[in-house]
């Protein structure tokens, strides 16, 4: 597969802060690479430097052949943009939305209007078709910013976030779009905090903390070499670990200590469980490693401020 | 400056947003000029008898139609872009489309303009229903074209402070600490003439002064190449405030 996407040391500074720390990372035609992180990783400094919205303080990034930082306006021709925040134009209509959009891009008119009807049908919005954007439900909005941001035809779509404070039904509803969308051969940047979201819609992620990378890889491969295929959690105090550890060691692979819980990793729990209710043990819970295993053990399982 | 055809798509969102607003803006820009004319004009105008040889109407309409054109570009420069920028997020959405900062920050500032040419063409209409008129007719385009550039100069102006503005309330700073004191120091309600040196001096820095003794010379018929200076300020005024304008924008903009 072609590498479309490639980040040389890509580094953003604002003034003394380093928000993104010399990344480097590719990404191939056709994948959905995925940025995952908490809050603050650079998840979203890093997305709006592919995109031309936020100017690169060291490094280089290309998209699709063109430098970002010098053919702006090549690069977000072909790029479609689903934003965090709810930009929509309060005081248009959905239809004059998606229209004055389009002019953005100077698809012309009739154009315009048979691209505006078959997005809206996509997104299942049709009959909001003269809806103001205030007469809309978060989720509805959060599906015209999916309609608006494939109003180009974009090669490369750029979903920052895109299900944020949805419900259930909204969320899945965005991601059938997002994946059928992969289907028809687009090349997909998601940033989420949501592990669910990354594992049902990426190819590859990268982990974010503190503007650096700290693992790179296919979602279930990464669970699979961080973690194992299974998570035992103990809620119980701390004071009882080390005699407990030692009493099911060599039955875990791994073993971490978060506030109440005592979690530990293994790749075959059938041994670790019969061990342990013979231990009889009250708090035990025990389910399959995720992909927010990954994501804990490498960012801390510590509330991040 | 990074500046292409696109500021007319800019352009075009806001006047399709606009008519939505039509009615209110009307009476909103209206309302205070309206009421300079009728309390000074004719109130104390039937006092001051003739000014110059004319009714003091004849005076105060060039300044105060003037004026409404400055008002009506700054409040949409401050207010209009302020909310578009902060609670709408609507530039972040327009500078992520082929459509740079720069072509949306003068998109911004070419709609105010055209803001304070409708405010401005009401009030000529007012003013003529009072009898008061253009020296001729061909001063109209000439009055179109000062307002239009009075607008890009005032809407260039308040860009400046809108970029640097954290909330609304610091707005108040310049709307009444530099436009209301500019609007009685630039020859509006009275002539420059009698004041004391020093504030004639002061006044001619006011880009407000050009614009009113421009306005005036075209209803009252008065072309002369003394004029020149004052489209030279208005120019060179203009040119910096829009080039400042849209820079300080920009890095509010892109970070």
């Amino acid at each position: 597969m072609d590498s479309v996407i490639s980040a040389d040391r890509l580094t953003k500074k604002y003034g003394e802060l380093t928000a993104v720390d010399a990344i480097s990372f590719s990404i191939n035609e056709g994948e959905c690479f995925g940025f995952l992180g908490p809050n603050g990783a650079g998840k979203t400094t890093t997305v709006r430097m592919i995109h031309c919205v936020s100017p690169i303080s060291e490094g280089s990034v290309s998209v699709f052949g063109q430098a970002a930082g010098i053919n702006n306006r090549a690069i977000k021709k072909i790029t479609g943009v689903i934003p965090q925040e709810i930009t929509l134009d309060n005081d248009l209509t959905v239809y004059e939305n998606l229209m004055v959009f389009a002019r953005f891009f100077d698809i012309p008119r009739s154009e315009a209007k048979e691209r505006v009807a078959g997005l809206l049908a996509f997104v299942e919005l049709e009959h909001k078709r003269n809806s103001r954007i205030g007469q809309l439900s978060t989720g509805m909005k959060r599906r015209i910013l999916i309609a608006r941001a494939l109003l180009n035809n974009p090669r490369l779509i750029i979903a920052d976030e895109p299900t944020t404070g949805l419900d259930p039904q909204a969320r899945h509803l965005i991601w059938q779009r997002l994946r059928s969308l992969k289907k028809q051969g687009v090349t997909l940047i998601l940033t989420t905090q949501y592990m669910e979201e990354a594992e049902q819609l990426c190819d590859r992620i990268v982990v974010m903390y503190q503007g650096r990378i700290l693992k790179e890889g296919v979602p279930q491969r990464l669970v699979q070499d961080e973690i194992g295929r299974e998570v035992v959690e103990i809620r119980a105090s701390e004071e009882g670990d080390a005699g407990l550890l030692a009493t099911l060691s060599p039955l875990y692979t791994g073993h971490e200590r978060a506030g109440d819980t005592l979690y530990l990793y293994c790749t075959d729990s059938h041994a670790l469980m019969e061990r342990m209710l013979s231990l009889n043990l009250p708090n035990v819970l025990h389910r399959p490693a995720t992909l927010e295993d990954v994501f804990l053990k490498l960012t801390g399982r510590s509330l991040i401020e | 400056m990074n500046l292409s055809y696109r500021i007319y798509y800019v352009f075009l969102r806001n006047l399709i947003s606009y008519k939505r607003f039509i009615i209110p803006t009307f009476v909103v820009s209206l309302g205070q000029p309206l009421f300079y004319l009728v309390t000074f004009g004719l109130g104390m105008g039937a006092y001051m008898g003739h000014f110059g040889g004319k009714p003091y109407l004849h005076f105060l309409v060039p300044g105060v139609l003037i004026s409404s054109v400055m008002m009506a570009a700054t409040f949409e420069c401050l207010y209009g872009t302020f909310v578009k920028i902060v609670h709408e997020h609507l530039y972040d959405s327009l500078v992520a489309t082929p459509v740079s900062a720069e072509d949306a920050v003068a998109g911004d500032i070419a709609w105010a303009s055209f803001r304070g040419l409708i405010s401005g063409t009401l009030m000529l209409i007012i003013a003529m229903a009072l009898g008061v008129l253009p020296a001729s007719w061909t001063a109209l385009p000439a009055l179109v074209l000062l307002m239009i550039f009075t607008g890009l100069l005032f809407a260039s102006l308040a860009m400046i402070v809108t970029s640097v503005a954290p909330n609304f309330d610091f707005f108040s700073y310049y709307t009444e600490l530099i436009i209301t004191p500019m609007f009685f120091f630039s020859g509006v309600f009275f002539p420059l003439d009698r004041f004391p040196a020093w504030m004639q001096t002061f006044a001619q820095f006011l880009p407000l002064t050009h614009a009113v003794a421009l306005s005036r010379a075209l209803f009252a018929g008065e072309i002369s190449s003394a004029l020149l200076i004052h489209i030279a300020a208005l120019c060179a005024l203009g040119t910096v405030a829009f080039v400042v304008g849209i820079k300080r924008m920009k890095k509010r903009l892109i970070t």
